[in-house]
């Protein structure tokens, strides 16, 4: 398995997959939808698929001596890799602003969603719906790119949008808690956003491994 | 002693049909599989390495299914699929080292001996190469990892003479070292020279799959060439 991460790390993706984690850091910014971070990660990941393809990846994969689901394991170990080093910048940019700059009055006075335990419990689940969605969707033909990145970018803004302005529906001002506020729900909410990225990417990842072994290559 | 046995295989496409494709390769020998353009080659090459799932049939290696004992065999496989290119814009150094690391028998010393056999300078990318290098490149990692079989997708074409005789003589060495090479192609006279057996494809269907003096006696006329004999089979059906 550590030959097949090796692979997709120096010969399968291209340079802005890992560029684009560090959109991370957009969870410092105020007055912006901190959850886009998350989506441009993703941006980073649909250009290192693209490289893959031109490259002729996938049939290269296959005729390793590995089997074919583990060239899928390979695509969503290294997709899964480059999520969870953007999480970690964000999770890093939220530990700093529920501290130091807690009081910060440019995060105060934000429109947006806080960068908090549950905006990073979002962030988990736009990664979630581009393992679903995309991932699962490249494998029903291992070569189409365009049409599931197309509904995943739809999908993936109506969550957005619907995340960022929830904490403005009556009752649900909690949801936007500073600092430690809120700890337990502001959890809750992260572990919620934790589980949804675990369902769908194991889904994902077993519904990809049977097409994939059923496509022609 | 069979090392690779291929049973009623079938593929269906809208607008063409592999059907009940069956030979074997043998261990120490060279089998040429030969056809035309759009016979069923490259889709029963593919089949035989799980790139296309056939809708039917048994593929074998050792004595083993294929299906369910994929990772095992195809470390005691080589393949190589013409000239495509695989990451035009990586190092040859770089794609060898990530590639070597999948097999415990890679042997770096054939892989040494075949980069100055073929000419190949490691710190050239595959966009670099001409057709007939790439083809050189592929084989060089199918060579290089003491391989027992050999799956070739056209390896002659692209290459000029000299290099397309070479790569013969390559494959007559590996045969005296007990490999089984099989090898698509479309030139009659690769056969001619090196084949030991004879596995002949048409419109989707084995015409014949034995030894090539075998074939010769069965098939061809008196005076006739292995070329001469195939073109008039292939110009028979055509007109029948």
């Amino acid at each position: 398995m550590r030959d097949i991460l090796r692979k997709e790390m120096k010969l399968s993706t291209s340079p802005l997959s890992y560029l684009f984690i560090l959109f991370g850091f957009m969870f410092f910014l105020p007055g912006y939808p901190v959850l886009c971070g998350a989506f441009f990660t993703t941006l980073g990941l649909f250009q290192g698929f693209q490289y893959a393809r031109e490259a002729n990846d996938i049939v290269f994969s296959a005729l390793l001596p590995i089997s074919k689901r583990d060239v899928v394991k390979g695509k969503y170990l290294f997709t899964c890799l480059i999520e969870a080093c953007s999480l970690l910048l964000m999770l890093a940019s939220a530990l700093i602003r529920m501290t130091v700059l807690a009081d910060s009055v440019v995060y105060r006075t934000n429109a947006m969603m806080n960068a908090n335990l549950f905006a990073l419990g979002g962030a988990l689940l736009v990664f979630g719906l581009f393992n679903v969605i995309f991932l699962g969707g490249f494998f029903k033909t291992a070569y189409k790119l365009g049409k599931p990145f197309v509904i995943y970018c739809i999908a993936a803004f109506l969550a957005i949008f619907a995340l960022e302005a929830l904490h403005h529906v009556p009752g649900l001002v909690a949801v936007n808690a500073f600092g430690f506020e809120h700890f337990g729900l502001q959890l809750v909410l992260l572990l919620a956003g934790l589980a949804a990225f675990v369902i769908l990417t194991l889904l994902s990842y077993r519904c990809a491994c049977r097409r994939f072994e059923r496509i022609d290559l | 002693m069979s090392i690779a046995e291929v049973r009623n295989l079938r593929k269906e496409y809208p607008a063409f049909t592999l059907q009940d494709v069956s030979f074997s390769i043998e261990r120490g020998r060279i089998t040429g599989f030969i056809g035309r353009n759009g016979a069923g080659k490259t889709t029963t090459i593919k089949s035989i390495l799980n790139l296309v799932h056939p809708d039917g049939g048994e593929i074998n290696y050792f004595g083993l299914p294929l299906a369910g004992h994929e990772a095992e065999i195809k470390k005691r496989v080589g393949y190589s699929t013409g000239s495509v290119s695989w990451y035009p814009r990586k190092k040859i150094r770089d794609i060898v080292g990530i590639v070597s690391k999948f097999y415990e028998t890679w042997d770096e010393e054939a892989y040494r001996r075949y980069l100055r056999l073929f000419e190949l300078n490691e710190d050239k990318t595959p966009l670099e190469l001409s057709e007939g290098m790439k083809v050189k490149f592929n084989l060089l990692i199918a060579l290089s990892h003491g391989a027992e079989v050999l799956i070739l997708d056209e390896p002659t074409s692209g290459l000029d003479p000299f290099s397309r005789d070479e790569l013969l003589g390559v494959f007559t060495e590996l045969k005296e070292h007990g490999v089984a090479v099989f090898f698509s192609t479309h030139i009659t006279s690769d056969l001619e020279k090196c084949a030991d057996d004879i596995v002949y494809i048409s419109h989707g269907k084995i015409v014949a799959a034995m030894p090539k003096s075998g074939f010769a006696t069965e098939y061809a006329q008196e005076g006739e060439s292995l070329e001469d004999t195939i073109l008039r089979m292939e110009r028979s059906w055509e007109h029948a």
